[in-house]
């Protein structure tokens, strides 16, 4: 019941959502023969100040058009979209979990039902995960129809890899989301604090001696772009001893912040 | 603790920080009780029955609801009562139809005569979203959603804030048959001479303590000796201890002798209501509860 409640209470939002990455995405597809014509022409990106900038802008202008477009994906897919939209939807849907019920005082209602708070921790979060990670995999997974209409080519099995960290990155933001909307009182309090966090996080990874310590830095160009050149396979993705393995570092994140949510939730009195 | 009751307490303690809510409360409510909290805000009410549901947990002592720790097993505590929470909660974007679906879908066993009962005498619109509702209309919806559960115990805060007076009459016989059918109840309430009227006993609060029987004792005593006198004069009565002057012009007095003769003896003004005899609630929660104004001398 909790969980139907849910999705009926998110199903709008999710749908423009959904909407939104695919809105995104079709432009950039489209555009690309053009885009890559002007960007070969252009030193600007090579040049610029950041060094993960210099770094996206040699990957999509590649000499070979096909790793450039592989990259190309990678930046506008992945590390724009899902890293903007994707935390935007997770921030957005997860703020309402628990705080929207202390504001409109129905959380001591559904605490005193006869269900445990893990469950009904788990049937608010599952619905909202799903909400926040099927719209990447379907929209993204559709960037392989629409590349055909420019007759280039998107791998199928490394967007899925890639889908695949995507969705746990927006899953441990979501997480964490969860986890101050169980402590704060008011959806304004939550935003404030995830929304700041988020921020923080930004400023961090721009800064080359601490981008180590952002949370960004799980989810950017230098980890989607070998994804998607089809360098790093699913193990890779999870085992230490075969790479960076963010996408375990993030899977752990997304694990422990839900933790620390069915605590805060355990321990709430309402 | 053994199962002699549905609830039993002992020595149960509540602390918020450095704020006792409760201290050193003992309570037994066996079956078929009708169980009366009656205490002004903050006196713990509303803490004590979440503690019994599961919702908060306790400082020190012990607590049974159906022979079961709440804390521990809260599931099987509460698939087995009915709770109120003395906040109005409803959700807004739900129709009146859906929220009472999805609050009774938590419980196994729901009484569909009573609900269908209920619904057609709160004649709420059960189609329309919750959130054009009145507040009166949301805490019926709230109070339907907990009666339509078939539950052992019903443990209800305030469920008749925000009703009119119509509607709390019709409440109170609802409540009072479910009780002849062999429901519990501990509700906690403002109206109380309607509490008084269906509770099968009262518990006081204050301060997060029950009042001794003794001091009850001890109220209900000097009430009896007070006559509420309702006089068109607005200058003080002459000849008696005036203990109070109520909003409605009417006052209070102790007679040492019989208030009758006190009151044929009056020379100014008339008398249009008299009243002595058991203490009223109201008066006697006046005493309880309220700082009570030294009392004027005899003239």
């Amino acid at each position: 019941m909790i969980a139907q409640k849910t999705f009926r209470e998110l199903r709008v939002m999710a749908l423009v959502y959904a909407c939104l990455l695919l809105l995104l995405e079709l432009p950039v597809i489209l555009l690309w023969p053009e885009v890559y014509d002007d960007l070969k022409k252009s030193a600007l990106l090579r040049n610029i100040g950041f060094d993960f900038l210099q770094r996206i802008g040699s990957g999509i202008t590649d000499r070979s058009e096909d790793v450039a477009y592989r990259n190309w994906l990678a930046v506008m897919l992945y590390f724009r979209s899902v890293n903007l939209l994707g935390i935007a939807a997770s921030v957005l849907l997860g703020t309402a979990l628990f705080a929207r019920e202390r504001e409109t005082q129905t959380m001591e209602f559904l605490l005193s039902r006869p269900v445990s708070r893990a469950s009904i921790l788990w049937q608010k979060f599952w619905p909202t995960a799903v909400c926040v990670t099927l719209p990447i995999f379907v929209m993204n997974t559709a960037s392989i129809f629409v590349s055909r209409a420019i007759e280039m080519e998107a791998p199928f099995w490394p967007l899925q890899l890639a889908n695949l960290h995507g969705c746990l990155f927006a899953l441990m933001i979501l997480a964490f989301t969860t986890f101050v909307s169980v402590k704060c009182r008011t959806q304004a309090h939550v935003a404030f604090w995830v929304g700041g966090i988020v921020v923080l996080q930004i400023g961090v990874y721009l800064v080359p001696r601490w981008r180590w310590s952002s949370l960004f830095r799980l989810s950017d160009f230098d980890w989607y772009g070998p994804i998607l050149a089809g360098n790093v396979e699913l193990p890779q993705m999870f085992l230490p001893t075969e790479g960076p393995a963010n996408s375990l570092w993030t899977l752990l994140g997304a694990a422990l912040f839900y933790y620390l949510a069915w605590r805060a939730l355990r321990d709430l009195e309402p | 603790m053994n199962d002699v009751g549905l609830v039993q307490v002992r020595g149960l303690s509540k602390t918020f920080g450095d704020l006792n809510v409760l201290a050193d409360l003992d309570l037994c409510v066996g079956r078929r009780d009708f169980l009366g909290l009656v205490g002004p805000n903050g006196s713990g009410k509303s803490t004590l029955l979440r503690i019994l549901v599961g919702l908060h947990r306790r400082t020190r002592g012990d607590c049974a609801v159906f022979g079961l720790d709440p804390e521990r097993e809260p599931i099987a505590v509460r698939s087995r009562l009915s709770y109120l929470p003395g906040e109005t909660s409803v959700y807004r974007e739900m129709t009146g139809a859906q929220f009472l679906e999805f609050a009774v879908a938590f419980h196994a066993h729901v009484d569909a005569t009573r609900t269908r009962r209920l619904t057609e005498l709160f004649a709420l619109p059960m189609r329309q979203r919750v959130r054009a509702y009145s507040a009166g209309m949301k805490q019926k919806l709230a109070v339907l959603a907990a009666l339509a559960v078939d539950a052992e115990l019903y443990l209800l805060d305030e469920p008749d804030r925000a009703l009119d007076a119509t509607m709390r009459m019709e409440l109170r016989g609802i409540l009072r048959e479910m009780w002849k059918q062999g429901a519990t109840f501990v509700l906690s309430s403002h109206h109380l001479e309607e509490l008084r009227d269906l509770a099968s006993r009262l518990q006081f609060l204050r301060s997060g303590r029950w009042i001794a029987d003794a001091e009850l004792r001890v109220a209900e005593a000097a009430l009896r000796q007070r006559a509420r006198v309702r006089l068109t004069n607005d200058a003080p009565p002459q000849g008696a201890r005036i203990v109070r002057r109520c909003g409605d012009g009417s006052w209070i007095i102790e007679c040492d002798g019989d208030p009758l003769a006190w009151i044929a003896a009056q020379q100014s003004g008339a008398t249009l209501a008299f009243e002595a005899g058991d203490p009223r609630l109201d008066d006697l929660y006046e005493l309880l509860y309220l700082p009570q104004q030294p009392a004027e001398p005899s003239a």
